[in-house]
């Protein structure tokens, strides 16, 4: 179900109708599992496409009963590893071509997601934790079903754990007003701007100089010196990236925002990634729950797991780079299915364990105090976020161009050269733009009367929220395609 | 749920009030092009419209009247090659519509004359008389014809338009009509803010478009005039148009058969057809992996059609002179004027037999066939 479908806008009306029809929470739950059929029906063209889904659950479901019989880190890996080899086998990596698959077309959007929910009620119902464990144990089917399809978080998350779901499974944790309700609608709506507006220009601005530069009128750039096509290669990075993150986070206010005319508050995904001033700090802030899935379920087993094998004190700051390495590498190479998602988790690794490195590195040297002065002067943050913003949309290259041949092809045409000052020139441009922005809001923010004061008169709110609409309504009508949303393909 | 239902009706209260005040605007800054009985296309750009596929897909309904009509079709060149204002001038006893629209292969040509026929009733649609500007580039399959990865793989341009604003929806088996055709008309009236929005964001963002295309700039009449096309601008044009119809090894057969129950479709029903083979330079002709086909096709075309009331064909063999054209395709404007005299020709001997000639003949085979099917119009010539 496209966002921006009539299809999709009458769903989310029934629903909410449907859901406030009547207070009983079984009625609720009712209606927030129907939708999740309803909105799961939407992608298939046949039945039998949905049937390698469900027995996934039922795997899932069958493991979590499994650990929950036998507790103890023997079963709890084997349940893991096999759900995870069910996951790789649906989702069809590479590798596995011509090997083993199935003979028939089926669903596999919202599979990744899936799988991070049932690995945290597998882990956590096997967990030391009484309570954890207790509440685990209690998941029914149907309530299991609810969480690991909630059709507000089934294709892209933001992933919630069960702990914080069942708080609010049909039940009104954070009650209707007029405020929540307009806050809703204006998160919606400002999601909406993100998704429409700004994500699909920067697309449009990207479809086509991608297609100069790597489809079909690459022939135009092959003749092109290094220079220029350095230029287009950042570009092209630049505009991906700047699409990616309004895309993402626009689809995050929008099922957020309807979440919360449902009753539920979802975790927040993004928090200004474009601000942070270091590798780590950004996934901090991007994909954050994602980032903290991986924190808990491997970062942190990892860690313990390697200071248990490698003892000694002086080791367990390289115990940790190598923890940061494997986990960025793993969440990298989550994201697609080919040798280049393989890349993308190396350089994900790189970037963390190098980041880790520096910053170690740089406490020794100049002594912690000093760093930390350092590291707050102008020149260094804004370098520093350059450089993090930089790095990220040039590794991102992987994302949008994750056909190995058509990789392999850009980068040796790019050269060593060509991928450093392709680097140099996203840094520089992130690094000028961020500047900007930040003096742009601090002349605002010194000016005495703010327009905040104004928006919050009836007539003005609603005014700015209707012009708002009609901007998205008529920006949309100038695009070819209507905008689909990017993560779904991870 | 009283909260929400409070909050959506100020919402909608509020969007209905300011695409009200909106609506109103745009009908002083941009009043309707004018409406009798014909459209040139390729004025698109001085209404709301903006694009040729826009204002062919919204602005059809004015060919909804039951006087006779010429409808030109194809692609650019019989935009270029046949001014609806020079074509109108010379053959006064029908409206000219010039509905050819940039880069169209057969299978847009079909999907303008079922949108045209849509809003036509029964006498309108019996009246009109159907060019078709054919050269070998308009047979190419859509998809490979259009492989943008802006755009849903099969969408023509019409396409793209009819779903564009919701006036179609996407079926398995193609386009659905939501809004009945007979409602075109208010369709387009409630999508004026939509429609001038667009027209602003184009103008103001030409210039970005253009370097992502990386288009090369209009010309004036005057430059086309003047251009002899280089050794390098030949070589470019063949790379080109290889690229164009999909780096196939000839015509699509499927575009061929295409024409073909289009063509008898319409002498079936009633309307007249006239078969115009688009000069192209020589060098181009002689050079291209496709020309041979294409004549082949157009033969087998003319061979089949022959002697059915209401066909006719014009060729125009002496007009191939690399001097004639401005680029590859595109007449120069002063041939531009004497291929509008020969199809004028064709169709006065037809549509307005008192009408005299403007220029020398074509070397059409069927003229005398075209000029016996005026009996099955008369009704329309009385009326």
């Amino acid at each position: 179900m496209n966002l921006v479908s009539p299809a999709f806008f009458g769903f989310v009306a029934v629903t909410i109708i449907a859901y406030h029809a009547f207070v009983s929470v079984p009625w609720r739950r009712i209606v927030l599992m129907v939708a999740n059929g309803v909105f799961i029906a939407s992608y298939l063209d046949k039945v039998t496409e949905v049937l390698p889904l469900f027995g996934f659950l039922a795997l899932g479901y069958g493991g979590l009963h499994i650990v929950r019989l036998r507790r103890g880190g023997a079963t709890l890996a084997l349940v893991i590893l096999t759900i995870v080899a069910a996951y790789v086998f649906l989702k069809r990596f590479s590798f596995l071509h011509g090997v083993a698959e199935l003979p028939f077309p089926y669903l596999i959007i919202g599979l990744s997601y899936i799988l991070f929910r049932i690995i945290q009620v597998i882990v956590d119902a096997g967990s030391a934790d009484p309570a954890e464990a207790i509440l685990m144990s209690d998941i029914g089917p149907l309530a299991f079903f609810r969480y690991t399809c909630n059709f507000l978080c089934f294709v892209s998350g933001p992933i919630q754990r069960y702990q914080d779901f069942a708080a609010m499974d049909g039940i009104d944790i954070s009650p209707l007003s007029d405020e929540v309700v307009y806050k809703a609608f204006s998160r919606v709506v400002a999601g909406y701007v993100k998704f429409v507006v700004l994500a699909a220009s920067a697309n449009y601005v990207y479809i086509h100089l991608s297609t100069q530069l790597i489809g079909s009128q690459a022939f135009e750039m092959a003749s092109a010196g290094l220079p220029r096509f350095c230029a287009m290669n950042v570009l092209c990075a630049a505009s991906y990236t700047i699409y990616l993150y309004f895309n993402f986070s626009g689809y995050m206010d929008i099922v957020i925002g309807i979440g919360l005319l449902l009753g539920q508050v979802l975790p927040e995904n993004f928090d200004r990634p474009f601000a942070a001033r270091s590798f780590l700090e950004f996934w901090q802030r991007w994909h954050m729950t994602l980032s903290n899935w991986f924190k808990l379920y491997l970062f942190n087993p990892l860690l313990m797991q390697l200071m248990t094998w490698f003892p000694a004190p002086g080791l367990s700051q390289y115990i940790g780079i190598v923890a940061f390495f494997v986990t960025f590498l793993v969440m990298g190479v989550w994201h697609g299915t080919t040798v280049v998602f393989v890349v993308y988790g190396l350089l994900m690794g790189a970037g963390a364990s190098v980041n880790k490195v520096w910053q170690l590195a740089c406490a020794k040297r100049l002594g912690k105090k000093r760093y930390r002065l350092v590291s707050q002067t102008t020149a260094y943050i804004y370098f520093a976020r350059g450089l993090t913003v930089g790095y990220f949309a040039l590794a991102l290259t992987c994302l949008w161009v994750p056909d190995p041949p058509q990789f392999f092809a850009l980068a040796a045409r790019l050269g060593l050269p060509g991928e450093v000052a392709s680097l140099l020139l996203l840094s520089l441009g992130f690094a000028a733009a961020s500047f900007a922005v930040d003096t742009v809001r601090a002349l605002v923010a010194r000016r005495k009367y703010s327009l905040r004061a104004l928006s919050t008169g009836l007539f003005t709110r609603n005014f700015t929220l209707a012009l708002r609409i009609l901007a998205i309504m008529a920006i949309n009508s100038l695009f070819n395609k209507a905008p689909d949303f990017v993560y779904k393909a991870f | 749920m009283k909260f929400i239902a409070r909050q959506a009706a100020l919402t909608a209260i509020f969007v209905a009030a300011l695409y009200g005040m909106l609506l109103a605007i745009t009908f002083i800054v941009q009043p309707d092009p004018p409406r009798d009985g014909r459209i040139d296309l390729w004025t698109a750009g001085r209404t709301i419209y903006l694009t040729l596929p826009k204002y062919a897909f919204l602005g059809r309904d004015a060919l909804d009247v039951p006087e006779p009509k010429i409808l030109l079709l194809g692609a650019s060149n019989t935009g270029v090659g046949f001014r609806q204002t020079q074509l109108q001038a010379l053959v006064p006893c029908a409206k000219v519509s010039n509905l050819a629209i940039g880069s169209a292969n057969i299978t847009e040509l079909r999907q303008m004359i079922d949108l045209v026929h849509d809003v036509q009733s029964d006498a309108a649609r019996r009246s009109d008389t159907f060019v078709f500007g054919l050269w070998f580039g308009m047979f190419v399959d859509t998809a490979l014809r259009w492989p943008d990865p802006d755009r849903q793989l099969g969408d023509t341009d019409l396409d793209i338009e009819r779903y564009r604003y919701g006036f179609y929806r996407r079926g398995k088996d193609g386009p659905v009509a939501v809004l009945p055709p007979s409602w075109l008309r208010v369709g387009v009236m409630l999508i004026r803010p939509y429609l001038l929005f667009e027209k602003v964001t184009r103008d103001v963002t030409e210039g970005l478009r253009r370097a992502l295309y990386t288009h090369t700039p209009e010309r004036t009449d005057a430059q086309r005039e003047a251009h002899v096309e280089t050794a390098a601008e030949k070589a470019d044009a063949l790379q080109y148009w290889r690229r164009s119809m999909g780096n196939a090894k000839t015509i699509s057969a499927d575009q061929v058969a295409l024409l073909r129950d289009m063509i008898g479709g319409l002498l079936q029903s009633g309307n007249k057809v006239v078969l115009v083979d688009l000069p192209i330079p020589k060098w181009l002709g002689d050079a291209s992996q496709y020309q041979p086909g294409y004549v082949a096709a157009m033969q087998g075309l003319v061979d089949h059609f022959a002697g059915r009331p209401g066909f006719a064909d014009l060729t125009m063999p002496d007009l191939t002179a690399s001097e004639d054209f401005s680029d590859e395709v595109h007449p120069k404007p002063h041939v531009a004027r004497v291929w509008v005299a020969r199809l004028a020709e064709t169709l006065n001997s037809a549509l307005c037999p008192a009408q005299p000639p403007h220029g020398a003949a074509g070397t059409g085979r069927n003229a005398d066939r075209f000029r016996q099917s005026i009996p099955m119009n008369k009704e329309f010539h009385d009326g």
